[in-house]
């Protein structure tokens, strides 16, 4: 009687099939992963972030074969708890926390994860980031309430790690809909450049071109510096700077950047860095919507295991992240969203076409909580 | 007292008077409490504060109990059939209600009630009566999905168990409605005894409902039928009723299947005639939104997956929206198709229908267009309002076909080809009609002309509907005309712009739509019904991709080509527009619709959904080389994709060139520092202000100011008026006043909104304001997909409830189809994300208190929970104070305990039932237990208790050698540092193993040990839960026997049927207790200790009395006669004069008595002397005072 499975293929997107297998209990099989590759089967991060999913569960059974090529996920309860990782410092810990952040509210006891590696990297995107864009969107859907935060105790940066994050989250029994429909304008600016094992100095670098590019819009914009010394300083030198924008209705559009790692291309001036991160910021806000482009297809879950109504929310372009997710959405939920375009009118200034997304949830309701 | 008795005088009501006029009054104003408030306000001031605030809060504590959790409302517009169960033991009269109930509503007359019947039972209200044979499986069953209980008694013989059992079932799966139906009444024959019984069964009755709880009477039977009077009131009350949602209706979707299709190939049903079915299950979808290849669960047959959903047109739906008081004829439909009664019944390739006599004229127009519309929805997929078409259909029936300019003018709004699916009945084959829509109307107009001849040739039998039809369809003409002209040309015009930008988006874009489509419909047609879904989706890609094909703006050949196809198609279309025409009614809210889908651009929707030909395609990819190679060609993109890095990040635009003044510009107004849109504007903001509070006088001045705002609109007005003459600028100025009048709308909304915040909000509770924001979510979800068509609403939401649905499931095996009895309801339950799964359950249970037994751990019980019924082995346990949970072999009698289960993952709070079997019918109560699940769990936690015992075999002081208690030393090992225990209480500790005997260890103790002890380990066994899940499949068994099913049997079951007696070991015999006498040896005291001890503690040790010495023993005195005479005497003597003593004491006694009485009554005269004296002396003194007064008083003058 066990419930059908699904079958994907490629490695790509596994956090998604994952995180959406553990929420809607349904058996996934994931075929050919990096069939073809001269290193067939799943790599290091891979296999560290399914031993995780592990930790965090109760009952799931995870087949690998003897390549790695294929891999069968039964999911369990999930079960939260107290958990330490360590996580691959292949991908930064942005990457396991964003399949935390899905998963969190869902656990049978509040969640508190130790995550150990790197905290920012390139690739994915950084603690801060997830920090100040994630955590307002789960608000509004009513995940709030004390202990829900992410914490970031140690820095590291990109090839050496040696960061330290820990992510408390509470646990609810259902997700309210929503309607984010309206931006608002925003309000101001807020950032933070970051330095590790380089000089005080560059984060003031940053923050003054930063700030030269941004002033142009708005006089509001704070950039806290944020050097981190001795044990608290990772193994990396590096730094970096993130910005958040802050509409009138409290939405939060950010941007990041960060220093190439260490030996790996070549080196970038703290300027530059400023000057490119503002503008990944006005690009962020030219794409506009409700919530940011890294974080769309947590607010489609959340929107998705709502109660039984309509939610709404206003995006920017989907980003193909986003597409696939969507397409996941109804592989494991039989959700579909009507998307509708918003085309700005003529004469108004306020960035590219925005997309509507509204759907009406399945009504997912926390079966892993203990009822008293 | 005497026989005539004085009559009373009898009231004299006054007619006149002051009297008459005072209660005139009072009737007219009514009683009011302000009026005796205000005449008596005394009566009414605080008395007491303490007393006050109590009844205060008293008053608050009733209302907020009456409050319950407001949730979001999600009835359906139009809600499924009210699923009116009817219950009762055998022989009591429920198919006689139903079919009087029917006949009230419907004036038919159904002899033989099996399966739902649906009626229709007024304008807004629809009715399954379904009636609940006397076995348990249809009763839990029923239970779940009934909003109303019938429940039928039978007044003459009283309560039954199954009365009780139903009512009990009912309270563990939500509470429907319940309304009692007392029947055989005519059967008492004293009228006293008759109100006697009603009163004693209402009373117990309302104990188990609730107090108030509705009871009806049928009186008797009038020629085989209950009373009409007494069912019309029935079914008035059945018609008024409210319902409360009940949590697991409304959260899972469920089907009460009416009817049901055997689909198997039937080559296949003869080569095997076992072989798993395919069946298509129809019925009224409730409860809540049905997804399409959802799971779901069939009571009494097992879980499934829905190989195919869709929706049908109603077949019993409800009247329009005429304003009337009652259903005339046609309207009062009854559809009961397992009952082989009403509406349409199709299978694969014909159409039977049954009619009643007097339906038989008009239901004959009706039937073509209607079949053929189902057929093509079956099979199609096309797009279309059900609602709609059914409520059209009737009305242009086999009419003057098609208007083809609404159609033109239709397709003029869409700008473009538009398929119409269309059901050929020739053929009987499903076809795709292409409508061409020219950007020029004259085009329209003649194609239009052309077919309205055709129309006019064709639909000859109709003409008498013709007359008040074509006014009709005049109306609606001129209507769609003027709104094409109206509006149609801006919208164009800012779509092609649109299309311009978004030529470069759309690059995928196919090059032709036409020829695609054809293609996918093949395939999808040869795919058969398993595709079916994805052929619907093909449906609307298709759409899609002709919108594209116009966006390239090629359109004017193509469209010519089209037209030719479309004159060679001719022929056939003069049989389709009779099809079609049922259309043209939606035309205005279709093509509003329509309008808005275009105007945002769906291709995205596609971009991120797909189409059915991009995966094909991708399947095709690889292909085989002599059948043993295969040909690896380099990976193209979607290769690429699948192995591709795993990251969220969307790396920004590179052609955004953020230098650029223009770029920089382009999103100014994002922030504060921008421009407002006119609403939010602060300017705008202060006018209005200004506006509201700026007309004030002066006083001191005398000067009126005037806000601005009225000049400044009638110089716009002014301006209005000259732009009126204007011919050209006609446009314009409609849209200046629709934006003025706009603006004057958004200006009222806005101060009546700043109005309220102001003076209605101030005591607004949070109850309150969750109901506000209830009620706005209902809203919205009424509101967001209302018009859209059917199809692709179906895709957003799932099927919702109210549409009669039919659902395709394969495999379901033979015996349901083979062994099908209409008289047991089908019920289709869906499940729930990851409902489907199988897992260990807590649950709290409670052993029912009329179930005479307690149930025994490991007992294989039949639970019913969710949809579900099914066997399972529970273990009990209850939980320690430490939070461990300890095995119960028993359930407790009176008190709940926890139970694990391994069953079906239900949501937790869900409640539900047990019993031991549900075969047969048994005089006892049946439910054993109640319970409602509390965790969902992979893992257990029960433990049982286990003594591990050993024995000492050397003892030192404290120390001791401990063995018989494990086996190994690797065991002593796990257990080092246990605690252990003397059964006397000495407690110890675990210390090492030793190595000989195995299993031997050294432990310590408090005290020394003695070699008699039994020394033991408590420790904690984990348990592990039999993983028994065995649904009940009493669906499946053959017809006459389907309350018979019988699982797993108990232990006990087994020994009785098999006969089997176990011998009980001789240990747990009882035997007489004998019991030796215990000899205790003495206390010993040493010496040294006796010394050292004080007095009171030291052993009184008393020696045995030895024999006194001679020398010290007394010699007894022997007298002498003379002595002895002497002594005599002197007793004598004594004793007279002891008596005499004694005489002469007594004599004294008396005559002191006598004294002492003498004295006591002169004591007494001598009193009274001494008082008449004392009188006498006060009477003279105060004779002298006042004489003494009277004259002092004439001495001194009066002066005052």
């Amino acid at each position: 009687m066990a419930s059908h499975g699904l079958t994907y293929e490629g490695c790509n997107f596994l956090r998604q099939r994952l995180v959406l297998s553990a929420l809607s209990g349904k058996r996934v099989k994931i075929k050919n992963i990096r069939s073809k590759d001269d290193e067939p089967g799943l790599r290091d991060f891979e296999a560290n972030f399914i031993r995780l999913l592990d930790k965090l569960t109760n009952g799931s059974t995870i087949e690998i074969n003897q390549t790695g090529t294929v891999l069968v996920y039964q999911p369990g309860l999930l079960y939260g708890g107290t958990v330490e990782h360590d996580c691959n410092p292949q991908r930064s810990i942005g990457y396991y926390l964003e399949a935390l952040l899905m998963l969190g509210p869902f656990m049978k006891s509040p969640l508190k994860a130790t995550l150990r590696g790197v905290t920012n990297d390139l690739t994915d995107p950084t603690v801060d980031l997830l920090k100040s864009t994630a955590l307002p969107v789960m608000k509004k859907f009513g995940i709030d309430g004390e202990g829900f935060d992410i914490k970031v105790v140690k820095r590291g940066m990109a090839p050496g790690g040696g960061g330290e994050v820990v992510f408390t989250c509470p646990v609810r029994k259902t997700v309210r809909p929503v309607q984010l429909t309206d931006p608002g304008k925003i309000k101001r600016i807020r950032g933070v450049a970051y330095s590790v094992r380089v000089s005080p100095q560059m984060g003031n670098r940053i923050v003054e071109s930063a700030r030269g590019i941004l002033n142009q819009f708005l006089p509001d914009i704070y950039i806290y510096t944020d050097h981190m010394k001795g044990a608290n300083s990772g193994k990396s030198p590096g730094f970096g700077l993130t910005l958040v924008a802050e509409t009138l209705n409290g939405y939060f559009l950010s941007a990041e950047m960060l220093s190439t790692p260490q030996g790996q291309g070549d080196p970038i001036l703290p300027e530059d860095l400023g000057r490119n991160c503002a503008k990944l910021l006005l690009e962020e806000i030219y794409r506009g919507g409700c919530v940011d482009s890294s974080n769309q297809s947590l607010a489609l879950l959340l929107m998705t295991l709502g109660q039984q109504d309509v939610s709404k929310v206003l995006l920017g372009p989907l980003s193909p992240y986003t597409i696939e997710f969507l397409r996941h959405i109804r592989d494991f939920f039989q959700i579909m969203f009507k998307i509708e375009v918003q085309k700005p009118l003529e004469d108004e200034r306020k960035g590219g076409d925005k997309v509507l997304m509204t759907c009406v949830g399945v009504g997912y309701s926390n079966i892993s909580k203990t009822l008293k | 007292m005497d026989g005539k008795v004085k009559k009373q005088k009898q009231h004299q009501q006054k007619h006149s008077g002051p009297k008459a006029e005072k209660k005139k009054l009072k009737k007219q104003n009514g009683s009011t409490e302000e009026d005796e408030r205000k005449r008596n306000p005394k009566a009414f001031a605080v008395q007491s504060a303490v007393r006050m605030a109590k009844t205060f809060h008293r008053a608050q504590d009733i209302k907020t109990k009456k409050h319950h959790v407001p949730v979001v409302d999600r009835t359906p517009l139009e809600p499924p059939p009210i699923v009116i169960v009817v219950v009762g033991p055998p022989k009591v009269g429920k198919s006689t209600l139903i079919r009087c109930l029917i006949k009230n509503f419907t004036r038919q007359k159904l002899t033989d009630i099996c399966g739902p019947v649906t009626i229709v039972s007024g304008k807004k209200r629809r009715l399954t009566f379904m009636e609940c044979n006397n076995d348990i499986n249809s009763m839990i069953d029923l239970a779940k999905v009934a909003d109303l209980v019938l429940m039928l008694i039978d007044a003459s013989f009283g309560f039954e168990m199954e009365t009780f059992e139903f009512l009990n079932i009912c309270q563990v799966h939500g509470f429907p409605r319940i309304m009692g139906v007392l029947t055989h009444l005519d059967a008492f024959k004293n009228n006293k005894t008759l109100r006697k019984t009603k009163k004693n069964l209402k009373h117990r009755f309302w104990t188990e409902v609730y107090q108030g709880a509705k009871l009806f009477y049928l009186s008797g039977m009038v020629y085989g039928e209950y009373q009409n009077q007494e069912v019309k009131n029935l079914g008035r009350f059945i018609s008024v009723m409210k319902f409360r949602p009940l949590v697991w209706q409304t959260s899972h979707p469920y089907i009460l299947a009416d009817r049901i299709e055997d689909l198997t190939d039937p080559e296949r049903l003869r080569t095997d005639p076992k072989c798993d079915r395919t069946v298509s299950l129809y019925g009224y979808l409730r409860g809540t939104h049905l997804k399409n290849k959802g799971q779901v669960h069939i009571p009494g047959v097992g879980d499934f997956q829905m190989s195919d959903a869709n929706f049908l047109p109603d077949p019993c739906p409800l009247p329009g929206t005429q304003k009337k008081r009652a259903l005339n004829e046609k309207e009062r439909l009854l559809y009961a198709p397992m009952a082989g009664v009403g509406g349409v019944v199709y299978d694969k390739d014909a159409v039977y229908i049954d009619l009643p006599a007097n339906h038989v004229k008009q239901l004959q127009e009706e039937v073509r267009p209607t079949t053929e519309l189902v057929q093509s929805l079956i099979e199609t997929h096309v797009t279309l309002d059900a609602k709609m078409a059914a409520s059209k259909v009737s009305l242009f029936s086999g009419s003057a076909g098609l208007d083809p300019t609404d159609i033109s003018e239709q397709s003029g709004v869409q700008e473009g080809l538009r398929e119409i699916h269309v059901w050929d009945a020739h053929t009987q084959t499903q076809r795709r009609k292409v409508v061409f829509t020219g950007l020029e109307e004259e085009e329209d107009d003649v194609s239009g002309s052309s077919s309205d001849e055709d129309d006019d040739g064709s639909d000859q039998e109709n003409q008498e509907e013709e007359d008040d039809l074509s006014t009709f369809l005049k109306e609606v003409r001129d209507k769609s005309e003027k709104a094409t002209k109206g509006s149609t040309p801006p919208v164009k015009k800012r779509k092609l712009e649109e299309m311009k930008g978004e030529e470069e988006v759309i690059a995928e874009a196919p090059a032709f739509a036409d020829s695609e489509d054809e293609l996918e419909r093949g395939e999808a047609d040869s795919e058969g019904e398993g595709e079916a879904e994805r052929a619907g989706d093909s449906g609307h890609c298709s759409k899609e991709s002709e919108e594209d094909s116009d966006d390239e703006e090629d359109g004017d050949e193509d469209d010519e080509s089209m037209e030719e196809e479309i004159g060679a198609d001719d022929s056939d279309e003069e049989e389709e527009q009779g099809t079609f025409k049922w259309k043209e009614g939606l035309q205005q809210k279709a093509s509003a619709a329509f309008l808005r889908h275009q105007e945002a651009a769906p291709n995205l929707r596609k971009l991120v959904y797909g189409s059915v030909v991009e995966a094909e395609d991708s399947e095709e990819e690889e292909e085989e080389l002599g059948g043993l190679f295969r040909v690896n060609r380099p990976q193209k993109s979607k290769k690429v994709q699948a192995d591709a890095l795993d990251c969220s990040h969307f790396n920004p635009d590179i052609s955004h060139n953020w230098e650029l003044e223009e770029m920089l510009n382009s999103i100014r107004d994002c922030f504060v520092t921008g421009q407002w849109e006119e609403g939010q504007d602060a300017a705008t903001l202060l006018k209005e202000d200004e506006e509201l509070y700026g007309d004030f006088e002066d006083l001191e001045t005398g000067k009126v100011h005037k806000g601005t705002t009225g000049e400044q609109d009638q110089a716009e007005k002014s301006e209005s008026d000259e732009d009126e003459t204007d011919d050209e600028d006609q446009q314009v100025k409609m849209d200046d006043e629709e934006v003025q009048k706009n603006k004057r709308l958004e200006k009222k909304r806005r101060l009546k909104e700043r109005f309220d915040t102001e003076y209605d909000d101030g005591d607004a509770t949070y109850f309150d304001d969750l109901k506000e924001e209830m009620q706005k979510q209902a809203e919205l979800n009424r509101a967001e997909f209302e018009d859209m068509d059917d199809e692709s609403r179906v895709q957003y939401e799932g099927f919702r409830p109210g549409m009669y649905v039919r659902l395709e499931i394969s495999s379901l095996p033979c015996e349901f189809v083979t062994n099908f009895d209409p008289h047991y309801p089908v019920i289709i339950g869906g499940l729930g994300t990851s409902e489907g799964n199988v897992g260990y359950l807590q649950m709290r249970l409670k052993k029912h208190r009329w179930y005479e037994r307690i149930l025994k751990t490991r007992d294989p019980l039949i639970l019913s929970l969710g949809w579900r019924r099914f066997q399972t082995i529970p273990l009990y346990h209850i939980e320690d104070h430490n939070g461990r949970h300890r095995l119960l072999k028993y359930t407790p009698q009176h008190m709940h305990c926890g139970a694990s289960i391994w069953g079906p993952i239900t949501p937790q709070g869900t409640g539900f039932l047990a019993v031991q079997s549900v075969s047969g019918v048994k005089a006892n109560f049946r439910i054993a237990a109640t319970g409602v699940v509390l965790d969902l769990d992979k893992s257990v936690t029960i433990v049982k208790k286990l003594k591990l015992i050993g024995y000492p075999y050397k003892i030192f002081q404290n120390t001791c050698f401990i063995k018989g208690m494990f086996n190994t030393v690797l065991e002593v090992a796990k257990f080092e540092g246990a605690s252990i225990r003397t059964v006397s209480g000495v407690r110890g500790q675990i210390k090492k193993a030793l190595s000989t005997p195995p299993g031997a260890f050294r432990a310590t103790f408090e005290d020394r040990l003695l070699m008699s002890d039994i020394v033991f380990l408590r420790s904690w066994y984990p348990v592990s839960i039999p993983q028994l899940y065995n649904p009940v499949t009493s669906l499946l068994l053959p017809v006459g026997q389907k309350d018979s099913w019988s699982g797993m049997r108990t232990v006990g079951q087994l020994k009785h049927d098999l006969g089997v007696r176990n011998k009980p070991s001789i240990d747990s015999l009882y035997k007489p207790i004998t019991r030796a006498p215990r000899h205790f040896n003495p206390l010993h005291i040493p010496k040294e200790l006796q010394k050292a001890l004080p007095f009171k503690s030291k052993p009184k040790l008393l020696q045995p009395k030895g024999k006194v010495p001679r020398d010290l023993k007394r010699a007894s005195v022997i007298r002498e006669p003379h002595e002895r005479k002497v002594a005599e005497l002197l007793r004598a003597l004594s004793t007279v004069h002891h008596y005499k003593k004694k005489v002469a004491q007594r004599a004294h006694h008396a005559k002191h008595k006598e004294f002492l009485q003498q004295k006591e009554k002169d004591e007494e005269a001598k009193m009274k002397r001494m008082k008449d004296a004392r009188k006498k002396l006060y009477r003279i003194m105060g004779q002298k005072d006042q004489k003494k007064q009277r004259s002092s008083l004439k001495g001194t003058p009066q002066d005052d």
